[in-house]
């Protein structure tokens, strides 16, 4: 996922990732870039994080995936090495209007990343598929 | 990617016309992905050529999507393809997917096989992304943009994945790379002249394709004049070829072939000229 990031992102998950990593805390001059970066969804992403909503998704083949437990309840499936989400905003403001970088749930898995609060799951091959597919039911 | 348009190229180049040294194109991440935009018959064919010049030359394992069953080798392609070795046809697997939704899970099944490919080729997305049952309404743009992210983002993934197999395993195979076509509408209504139109779909894809190669029809008098049946334009672009190209030791070396000419010629066999 990072080479789709700008290079300003990449050096701010760097800090966040030093600061946490030192003090359990992000500083407000680091609140105050994610929101300039990333605008709106910089908040609703670190409440993602907050409530613990980021699951790795790993199957014995090596596979993974990440799953957000979104505000409304329901699972989102997200990629490593790009960016995608079904959500409707990726849809609409990501890629409809070009207006964001990123969801907040792609924002949400970065950052959990980051700060190393990811919750991992195992899953077997044949449900990985099927949620990389996103044709099971959710 | 490009490294295997590029032996396409360099394998069928035309022998009646002094060519350019071709340039070896070495595999790289930058430039392993990707789409082919233009005409759905030659878009198809070029496919075809690339899966097969792939399994039988470099011996890498091929997963060829499309909705149209194979029964058989175009006749064209089976005379353009002399010294066809048998191992590198059984290294090709065609699958037949009628929905999105199938294709989804066809390619996100790819990591469950013991023998993953090396080249993954989708052929015709349109046909998939427009179609009424596979679940995106058609003339929804929004839906069918989601659709193509989708479907572009889960081959970017699997193809990620499978290129960090290939190199644990030590195969030589590595990268995972990517071909698929698409036909715009705007491209399909070729009578139209308003060049404005921008097809969205096509622009969800370019952000997960680095490489875009154009097929363009030669409509003036040169195909009469080289007594061929048609002549294509060949572009090879995006931000996959500029990183390729900004690679210094590389551009000293060897000269970019961005350009080439295909031809289609009388008895159906397609050349290619570089330019």
């Amino acid at each position: 996922m990072r080479s789709f990031l700008p290079a300003v992102a990449e050096q701010l998950f760097g800090d966040i990732q030093q600061t946490y990593h030192d003090t359990s805390q992000i500083p407000d001059d680091l609140l105050i870039a994610l929101k300039f970066v990333f605008g709106s969804c910089a908040l609703l992403a670190l409440d993602l994080v907050d409530q613990r909503s980021v699951i790795c998704l790993s199957s014995p083949s090596g596979r993974q995936a990440f799953q957000v437990l979104g505000s409304s309840g329901r699972l989102y499936t997200c990629f490593l090495s790009c960016h995608f989400c079904p959500c409707p905003a990726f849809s609409y403001t990501v890629l409809r209007r070009t207006k964001g970088l990123l969801c907040k749930h792609i924002l949400a898995v970065y950052l959990s990343q980051t700060m190393a609060l990811t919750l991992q799951e195992t899953v077997s091959d044949q449900q990985m598929s099927v949620l990389l597919s996103g044709t099971g039911a959710l | 990617m490009t490294d295997v348009l590029s032996l396409v190229f360099r394998t069928f180049v035309s022998q009646t016309k002094p060519q350019k040294e071709p340039a070896v194109r070495p595999p790289s991440a930058a430039s392993s992905s990707v789409l082919l935009v233009g005409d759905r018959g030659v878009s198809s064919s070029l496919l075809l050529l690339a899966a097969v010049t792939a399994a039988s030359e470099m011996g890498i394992r091929v997963a060829f999507f499309t909705q149209t069953q194979i029964q058989s080798l175009p006749e064209t392609l089976r005379r353009c393809v002399p010294s066809l070795r048998p191992e590198g046809l059984k290294k090709t697997t065609f699958f037949y997917p009628r929905t999105l939704d199938q294709l989804l899970l066809h390619v996100a099944s790819l990591h469950e096989s013991p023998t993953p490919p090396a080249l993954i080729v989708v052929d015709r997305l349109e046909s998939f992304l427009r179609d009424p049952a596979g679940g995106s309404n058609a003339g929804l743009s929004v839906g069918e943009q989601s659709s193509a992210a989708h479907v572009s983002a889960l081959l970017c993934d699997t193809a990620s994945f499978l290129t960090q197999v290939l190199e644990k395993r030590g195969s030589g195979s590595a990268p995972c790379r990517i071909i698929a076509s698409y036909l715009s509408e705007a491209d399909a209504n070729k009578d139209s002249e308003d060049l404005s139109v921008t097809d969205p779909v096509l622009d969800v894809l370019d952000r997960y394709f680095q490489v875009r190669c154009t097929l363009d029809r030669d409509r003036g008098y040169e195909a009469a004049a080289a007594a061929v049946q048609e002549v294509w334009h060949v572009y090879l672009s995006g931000r996959g070829i500029a990183e390729a190209s900004s690679n210094k030791d590389w551009e000293e070396k060897h000269r970019a072939a961005q350009e080439w000419k295909l031809l289609i010629l009388p008895d159906g066999v397609i050349e290619f000229n570089s330019v």
